[in-house]
């Protein structure tokens, strides 16, 4: 069964944060046995990032501390902030061996797919 | 009858001064394009350029990406970044399209991919950024740290600013 990934926006969230808060680009591929989602958060550093799984939604968030540089500005392409995105992934997940490893700005979020929906060959026997 | 006392120009004197400073910072500006613009759809990546009296400091975002990824060179005005970004999921990029799962005779490890989102970009990229100064290219730093590159371009001594020592007669 293919999993329909959807942004979601979440309702919960308080508006009131310090700074400006982007959503990263994402990339999500499956793999059969496992989901992977990968998303570049520049900047940001790996105790400041949060990543959650409820009722089927994946949800990452990740703090940027600020960055000041010197002098005044001759060209801003991108701002700077928090980074916060929730994907709707669905039924079928194992939440409890979720992992994530966050190196050179990408976070990689593994979620794996329970044992029983997981896709397997079936051998076909020959009478 | 009014006196035409000896102040009585001085707030066209300020308005003109103050249209002189306009005009100057417009005709005089370092030719940037694009200032506080986005760049166009696939330009990657996007920088941020600040300048002090030092120094442009150019910063960018490059996830992914380890310091021997990036090949920085800097000639006189010009910045150049470039590289390869590495591709998302660790499966050979010819197989990892949707719908060509069946991996028959490409042996058993082969796994099925289906992209559900694919936004980050992949691949060669290089990226020309215009310095409104010359720098002194034996000085220029740079550092990669979580995904952020920063590069220091000492400005060249011609470009400097200098005080000017008046002297008394």
């Amino acid at each position: 069964m293919v999993t329909q990934a959807q942004t979601t926006i979440p309702a919960t969230e308080p508006q009131s944060e310090p700074t400006l808060t982007y959503q990263p680009n994402v990339d999500i591929c499956d793999l059969g046995a496992e989901v992977l989602l990968v998303a570049d958060i520049p900047g940001a550093h790996a105790a400041g990032i949060d990543v959650t799984f409820e009722d089927g939604v994946l949800a990452l968030r990740a703090a940027v501390p600020p960055r000041i540089l010197p002098g005044r500005s001759m060209r801003q392409e991108y701002g700077i902030g928090n980074y916060r995105r929730s994907f709707r992934l669905g039924d079928g997940f194992d939440a409890s061996q979720i992992s994530a490893d966050y190196k050179k700005g990408v976070l990689t979020i593994h979620v794996p797919r329970l044992a029983a929906v997981r896709p397997r060959k079936v051998e076909v026997k020959t009478a | 009858m009014p006196i035409l006392r000896p102040g009585f120009a001085l707030p066209f004197e300020e308005l003109r001064d103050e249209l002189d400073r306009v005009w100057t910072t417009l005709t005089a500006a370092p030719p940037v394009p694009g200032w506080g613009t986005r760049p166009a759809e696939g330009v990657f990546p996007a920088v941020v350029v600040r300048e002090s009296d030092e120094a442009i400091t150019v910063e960018a975002e490059l996830p992914g990406l380890d310091a021997d990824d990036v090949e920085i060179t800097v000639a006189g005005d010009e910045l150049l970044v470039k590289r390869s970004r590495p591709e998302t999921c660790p499966v050979p990029p010819a197989s990892g399209r949707t719908g060509d799962g069946d991996g028959d005779g490409d042996g058993e490890k082969q796994e099925r991919v289906m992209w559900h989102r694919r936004e980050r970009g992949t691949g060669a990229f290089e990226r020309r950024i215009a310095l409104p100064v010359v720098v002194d290219a034996s000085r220029v730093e740079a550092r990669l740290v979580d995904g952020v590159l920063t590069v220091t371009c000492p400005k060249a001594a011609e470009c400097q600013p200098h005080k000017v020592a008046v002297r008394s007669v």
